[in-house]
């Protein structure tokens, strides 16, 4: 079984080559997963945080919710616009779904890192894929020849990318605390400590950043439903549509990992087991998008770029000046 | 010849980028010669991976096909929505162009070839380290200098666009 759980460890020949794509099908699945519980969840918590109940028709306690949305979504009309940009506006979906898949690849989900690329620049992989989702928010909302998807794509690649700095600094915290880019070698080094607590000042950073980079409220401009009525994906109908919010809450649950892998440890904890561990500090990552959500009123324009690049970027520059001087001289 | 996985990967790899570079080439919409470029970027990001310098490859990917292909799109996107190249057409320009590309590729061709290169796998270019850190070391221990003064001219060219974009906003 050693081709199976150490495929990552020996050179590519046939059986580590099959071992991949097996890993790679059920790292899809559990997304997918993932992502179909999510939006159950969200609805639901957001109905008990508003005093109401959330979905409870399809299924034991509306269980089986998502999987009628997402039944519907598939078997609706594929609308493709006359005016719209037609090889763009059928390309963009893939464009920026890929890279969300991708990233799940050197998110070690536990203990044996049985779907984990053993990648020596994990943190950087994360960050540069990310940044290519950025053109297909962007392509989506030019192709779509309609003024609200092209201000949301707009707002949306500013955001994202100018929201991209601060997250990548405030990783290098933990990077120069870790002596390494390789997320299972800085998961090690939390054997001690988690890294939120000598980082907290980073963490902070990247909590504001990464809920910049999903887009997800107080950072929702890109689809502020009260003045773009849906930001870039509004021309998309069917199962393209779906492709962009598939690729939105795939995300979240990759930062999700990115953020217990960085700063609460990964799949370190006492008597659970690893992938338990990690799946509770996931989790407690995504309420914590639910419950901002419920909680916060969304930012304006011109508050947004200036926070990041005033408030921001100096934070995370600070707490790296700080962490290199304690590294060095402590 | 020897069919070695890597040069399996090689080949199907500058396939993609040589047909990602001729469609930029042949394609007439702007937008598309955008995204076409940026594909190209990402083929060349991967054979830095292939050579074993992930680091380069993923700053290739992070640098060139995330933020200065997006510039790119937002250029065009600002600008005019359906720009379109003319067609071709054979003029003294487009000739004297494609005699010096044909001069060019040959050059380069036969410097490489005049190059005795190290034999495949003879070298480990990391030294035994993650590929990081074996860039930092090399970075910071011989070539310190050099990577201030880059380091240097990146803060010129940043503290010229603040300028330029502070002017602008004054005359308004």
């Amino acid at each position: 079984m050693d081709w199976l759980w150490q495929w990552h460890n020996v050179g590519l020949t046939w059986l580590p080559f099959l071992g991949m794509v097996i890993g790679a099908v059920i790292v899809l699945l559990i997304g997918l997963g993932v992502v179909t519980y999510e939006i159950y969840f969200e609805r639901k918590v957001l109905g008990w945080m508003q005093g109401r109940i959330g979905p409870n028709r399809v299924g034991p306690l509306g269980l089986f919710q998502s999987f009628a949305d997402i039944l519907k979504l598939l078997i609706k009309e594929d609308v493709v616009p006359e005016k719209a940009d037609r090889s763009l506006f059928l390309l963009a979906p893939v464009i920026a779904f890929i890279p969300s898949f991708m990233v799940l690849a050197v998110i070690p989900f536990s203990r044996t890192h049985v779907f984990t690329a053993n990648l020596s620049i994990g943190a950087l992989y994360y960050l540069a894929l990310s940044a290519i989702t950025i053109h297909g928010v962007m392509l989506g909302g030019w192709a779509s020849n309609n003024k609200y998807a092209l201000i949301g794509g707009m707002r949306s690649a500013a955001q994202m990318l100018s929201y991209e700095i601060p997250l990548g600094l405030s990783l290098v915290g933990v990077v120069l605390m870790a002596g390494s880019l390789n997320l299972n070698d800085i998961v090690a080094a939390q054997r001690t400590w988690w890294f939120v607590i000598p980082q907290i000042l980073g963490f902070l950073v990247f909590l504001v950043a990464a809920t910049a980079e999903l887009n997800r409220t107080p950072f929702d401009l890109p689809e502020a439903e009260s003045e773009l009525v849906a930001g870039y994906h509004v021309e998309y109908t069917g199962f393209r549509f779906a492709f962009f919010m598939l690729t939105e809450y795939l995300y979240m649950f990759a930062m999700a990992g990115l953020a217990a892998t960085l700063f609460l440890g990964g799949w370190l904890g006492p008597w659970l087991p690893g992938w338990l561990w990690f799946a509770i500090k996931v989790a407690a990552f995504i309420f914590f998008q639910f419950w901002l959500r419920a909680t916060m009123p969304r930012l304006r324009v011109d508050q947004l770029m200036s926070f990041s690049w005033k408030v921001l970027l100096p934070v995370a520059l600070l707490n790296l000046v700080i962490t290199a001087v304690v590294k060095a001289w402590v | 010849m020897n069919l070695h996985p890597a040069l399996i990967a090689f080949f199907i790899i500058a396939l993609a980028i040589l047909s990602a570079a001729i469609s930029f080439l042949t394609l007439r919409k702007v937008i598309y010669m955008a995204l076409a470029i940026g594909a190209v970027f990402i083929g060349c990001a991967a054979v830095y991976i292939l050579l074993g310098a992930p680091f380069v490859g993923i700053a290739q990917v992070l640098i060139y096909a995330g933020a200065i292909t997006i510039l790119i799109m937002f250029a065009i996107m600002l600008t005019n929505h359906e720009e379109m190249e003319p067609p071709f057409r054979w003029t003294l320009r487009n000739g004297a162009s494609a005699v010096f590309c044909v001069l060019l590729a040959a050059a380069l061709l036969w410097i490489i070839r005049s190059q005795a290169w190290p034999a495949q796998g003879g070298t480990d270019i990391n030294r035994g380290r993650s590929n990081p850190a074996a860039i930092g070391l090399e970075l910071f221990q011989h070539y310190t200098v050099a990577f201030e003064l880059v380091s240097l001219l990146l803060v010129v060219a940043l503290v010229g666009a603040v300028m330029l974009a502070q002017a602008r906003k004054e005359d308004e």
